[in-house]
């Protein structure tokens, strides 16, 4: 597992990618923070939770071509034919994609310092919403490293990881579509019933509790909860999973 | 030694692989020979672990490929058709990384590439990044991958394709001097190379073995007789009724010759060609007629595969 995250930690760095998202996040967070500290008022809180809203375009970036470049090229074939287990692939690889992360929040740990040098505050809020902030980047970089393993095109990869994360970044919209929608079918087959809210209502409520913005809102208050936290560990698992599944499938595939 | 018993590759309805078996013994050459889309490469991808047969065993060393994985995959260096290269690294960076994936100890870790990098002979490029190197630095950077972990045994894929001719002798070479101290299975184009390095060759035609042989057996099989070629300067009529005259020679058929050359193509139907040649030879001094060139017409490699895989013979033995 360590060879396999020191390698795709390190290819970041050996071609653009790594330094593209180095530069785009370094853009975003210190226009952020420029823009509160020239207005006087410096939120590092309100900082991490506009970054996260970058997910979408910097997650795709970082894990496009994390198994679909292999598979361009041949090297998946070291992951099947060496003694090393697919699953520790799988882990590695998305460590080394979280470990970008840290070195690109090192931005947000200056603007920290600067703001406490500053006079400041760096509140338990702001840590919060920082750690919700990595065990996000944890659930995204899974999604994007599933949209990799299906594909060896790390443009569909980069599409495929694109939606995804939109789709959990848009999804209480989607749910409240999809409830009215369930609302006005119901509403339909049998008209006058009272049913059909409640129905509407229960699919609305359903997709919205996938909502992993919702879920942890409250961080950025100082009010922590862990089940908030496990809810991204666990999506984020799952999708290692499913990673781990349909490259194991590859060995197996008969069609 | 790999014992490979059985083996069957399904695709839908399509048997890729359909009932081979063979056995690859200790410190062998094994040519591994077949037309395009005959199931080489599926073959070697099941014995390496890559895709994993429909039904049958594969047994490396004594390590079943499916029950111990990781036993089995100790055991193989495989270079695949395209080695698995990484552009961006460079040899050294490669290498150490291929160490890690096969568990190579640190403490053996610069001994074993030492001496890997020399006997593939890559210590002028190995501070060099892997994307910049020649076709051919890049086959034996992934000869050099296959060799780490020590493995008892070597799977190549066409190993010299792409290679311009002093390359393809070179890593020729590299592949005889392996041979003493690895089991290898190779799979080449080049029916000459196979013929020239390998010591059995199995030939697989629709996913089933057509037959697996010395490649001296497999033309005699073919020919059903030994054949040899005599030039010779004399009466062609009178040399071929004295050589009928041989005890072991079957037929005498003069080929194209001119006032000074006769040619004869002589049939042998006795195992021991050795007391027919011997014979040949003091009948021919005997008489005055000097032998100008004595030689086997075994068909060759090439004629027995073209037979084999068009059908026309075949059969394991």
């Amino acid at each position: 597992m360590l060879a396999i995250f020191k390698r795709e930690f390190l290819s970041y760095f050996r071609s653009p990618v790594g330094y593209v998202a180095i530069a785009i996040f370094s853009f975003l967070s210190g226009f952020i923070f420029y823009s509160q500290y020239s207005a006087g008022s410096v939120n590092i809180g309100s900082e991490v939770i506009s970054l996260r809203s970058f997910f979408v375009i910097i997650v795709p970036i970082i894990t496009m071509g994390l198994f679909a470049e292999d598979k361009k090229r041949g090297t998946d074939i070291l992951y099947y034919t060496t003694p090393v287990s697919l699953f520790s692939v799988v882990v590695g690889k998305v460590l080394a994609s979280v470990a970008l992360y840290f070195v690109m929040f090192i931005n947000v740990i200056i603007h920290i310092i600067v703001t406490l040098a500053s006079g400041g505050v760096f509140g338990v809020g702001a840590f919060g919403t920082i750690i919700v902030f990595f065990f996000m980047a944890f659930m995204f970089i899974a999604m994007g490293q599933f949209a990799s393993a299906i594909t060896d095109s790390q443009i569909v990869s980069a599409i495929v990881a694109f939606i995804l994360i939109l789709i959990t970044q848009i999804i209480s919209i989607i749910g409240d579509y999809l409830g009215k929608a369930a609302t006005s079918l119901v509403g339909m087959i049998n008209p006058g019933s009272e049913a059909a809210s409640s129905f509407g209502e229960g699919v609305r409520s359903f997709i919205s509790w996938l909502d992993p913005f919702a879920k942890t809102q409250d961080f950025r208050l100082g009010v922590f909860s862990v089940s908030a936290l496990f809810f991204l560990l666990s999506v984020g698992i799952l999708f290692l999973y499913m990673t781990y599944r349909v490259l194991d499938k590859k060995r197996w595939s008969q069609a | 030694m790999i014992e490979i018993s059985n083996l069957v590759k399904r695709y839908g309805d399509k048997r890729a692989v359909n009932g081979i078996s063979f056995t690859v013994n200790d410190d062998e050459i094994l040519g591994f020979l077949g037309p395009n889309g005959a199931g080489k490469t599926t073959t070697m991808n099941i014995i390496t672990g890559y895709i994993s047969s429909t039904s049958g065993t594969v047994k490396v060393n004594g390590h079943d490929i499916l029950e111990e994985p990781e036993l089995a995959k100790k055991e193989i260096g495989y270079l695949p058709e395209n080695p698995p290269l990484y552009y961006d690294m460079t040899v050294r960076e490669y290498l150490n990384y291929i160490c890690d994936l096969k568990g190579v100890a640190k403490e053996r870790r610069k001994n074993q590439l030492d001496r890997i990098v020399s006997m593939v002979k890559i210590n002028d490029v190995y501070n060099r990044l892997i994307g910049n190197l020649s076709k051919g630095y890049k086959q034996r950077v992934g000869i050099a991958q296959a060799l780490v972990g020590n493995p008892s045994i070597l799977i190549l894929d066409e190993p010299t394709v792409g290679l311009d001719p002093n390359q393809i002798i070179e890593i020729r070479k590299l592949i005889k001097s392996l041979s003493k101290s690895h089991s290898i299975i190779i799979s080449s184009h080049i029916l000459s190379e196979i013929q020239e390095i390998a010591d059995r060759v199995v030939i697989i035609n629709k996913g089933k073995v057509a037959a697996i042989d010395t490649i001296n057996d497999l033309s005699k099989r073919l020919s059903g007789q030994t054949k040899l070629l005599m030039a010779f300067n004399g009466p062609v009529k009178d040399v071929a009724n004295a050589v009928r005259q041989i005890p072991g020679v079957s037929s005498a058929v003069p080929r194209l010759s001119d006032n000074r050359v006769g040619e004869l193509e002589i049939g042998i139907v006795t195992d021991d060609s050795y007391k027919v040649r011997t014979a040949l030879f003091f009948m021919m001094a005997q008489k005055g007629w000097p032998v100008l060139e004595l030689r086997s017409l075994d068909p060759s490699l090439e004629e027995v595969f073209l037979n084999i895989t068009a059908g026309k013979h075949g059969g394991k033995k």
